[in-house]
């Protein structure tokens, strides 16, 4: 390996402390919880520590080679954020502080910048967006050079990654969360235009200068058959969320109608 | 309740479910047994049209998502009695044969994605890939029409 070529970052364990602090606050607002006697569930906080430990997996493990520096992508970008958004960590942030920030965190959620992050065609354009530049472009080769370009391309795509989960699949509630079917065509965007970008680095043999041809081809398949398992279990966990929520409803309306068929024979009996 | 004419709304969905599991099936057995198992079709084969990878790459996230909605699809019309099962055949079949015809024509010959296979004369290929994509396609519009009930009418 030599020169700028060089993929290997050495091994950087500051991008763990983040993590870390993260860790520790969603540790802290459970056991904050649990003293107050609330059961925070135990699927969430696995969640979120699943989705931390993929986060640190892949920042902290030196990215050696394109296929690797692909796998960090995917773990980074898609896995981590899905199980992030399914931690519900506003939720349990909003329940943990104390009134005082509770009141400031409501504020930041109602704010302007806030609701126009979370509208969906800024969130696959952030999305999206920043994976064409910095595949398709010389942003790649220059992030190399830089680690602290590199840093907030990796931040970028972290937040980009959780902006579109917490929209399509997040567990927090969210003002102007699209229907049904406006999450299938915000998912299938996102998931098509992952597919496109890995195959026309596949043809085009980009990013330039990420490796040998042959290296560059089995990152590509690595983004889009990686991408595919990803975007299949988002597709999974929205569709299972609805009929989750469609099947309450249907045993609601069925006991509506029980009642009303039953109720006026069984009052005199009761009375 | 009336039991013997569909409800509209039940059919529709019985329908729909079936075409999108007919279309995720299609861009199943295209992914699985063509590219992956024989190996007949390639990932990219050089001359492909950007339309084509862009077609593609809609077409491979598309199956994926059609298969996992179709079939949640389903769930919800059995848990509420109102599958209609030849309509949800007749989605079926119009899905993968148009898939199937959309993909051999359109996607192999105009946009040059890529062949069945290489190294083989293409024709008997194409007609059979083709075909066997529009029969099926033409049984599933027939199976639109006529009685159907569905499966909580029945004896």
């Amino acid at each position: 390996m030599h020169g700028h070529h060089d993929v290997v970052a050495g091994p950087a364990l500051w991008p763990a402390i983040p993590v870390a602090a993260v860790a520790l606050l969603h540790l802290a607002g459970v056991v904050r919880l649990h003293r107050r006697g609330v059961r925070w569930p135990v699927a969430r906080s696995l969640a979120g520590g699943a989705g931390l430990a993929l986060l640190a997996a892949a920042l902290v493990v030196p990215r050696t080679g394109f296929v690797a520096h692909v796998a960090g992508h995917l773990l980074l970008a898609m896995a981590a954020p899905l199980l992030l958004a399914l931690a519900a960590p506003v939720t349990l942030a909003l329940r943990a502080l104390p009134t005082a920030g509770r009141r400031r965190l409501l504020g930041v959620l109602r704010s302007g910048p806030v609701r126009v992050l979370t509208r969906p065609p800024v969130v696959l354009a952030l999305e999206l967006g920043g994976m064409y530049a910095f595949y398709l472009t010389d942003l790649f080769a220059l992030a190399h050079a830089h680690p602290a370009l590199m840093a907030l391309v990796d931040l970028h795509m972290v937040l980009a990654g959780l902006l579109l989960s917490v929209v399509l699949v997040g567990r927090d509630p969210l003002p102007h969360r699209p229907g049904l079917v406006g999450s299938l065509l915000v998912l299938l965007v996102a998931a098509a235009g992952h597919d496109v970008l890995a195959k026309v680095m596949y043809a085009r043999l980009l990013p330039a200068h990420a490796g040998s041809p042959d290296e560059i081809r089995l990152g590509a398949q690595v983004m889009y058959y990686g991408g595919t398992v990803v975007e299949v279990a988002v597709a999974v966990v929205l569709m299972a969320t609805w009929y989750a929520r469609t099947g309450r409803a249907l045993a609601r309306e069925r006991r509506r109608a029980v009642r009303t068929a039953t109720v006026p024979a069984a009052r005199p009996a009761r009375g | 309740m009336d039991t013997t004419t569909e409800r509209p709304a039940a059919t529709g969905r019985s329908i729909l479910a079936g075409v999108l599991i007919g279309v995720g099936v299609a861009a199943f057995i295209d992914e699985t047994v063509f590219h992956q198992l024989l190996h007949w079709h390639h990932f990219y084969d050089g001359s492909t049209l950007e339309a084509g990878l862009v077609s593609d790459g809609v077409f491979h996230a598309g199956g994926w998502l059609a298969i996992v909605v179709g079939l949640f699809l389903f769930a919800d019309l059995h848990r509420r009695g109102t599958t209609v099962p030849k309509r949800v055949w007749a989605g079926g079949l119009l899905g993968w044969g148009l898939f199937q015809v959309y993909d051999g024509l359109f996607q192999h010959k105009v946009l040059g994605l890529h062949q069945i296979r290489y190294g083989v004369e293409l024709l008997p290929y194409d007609l059979a890939w083709n075909l066997s994509g529009a029969v099926g396609a033409v049984i599933g519009a027939v199976l639109l029409f006529g009685p159907a009930r569905p499966i909580a009418a029945r004896p």
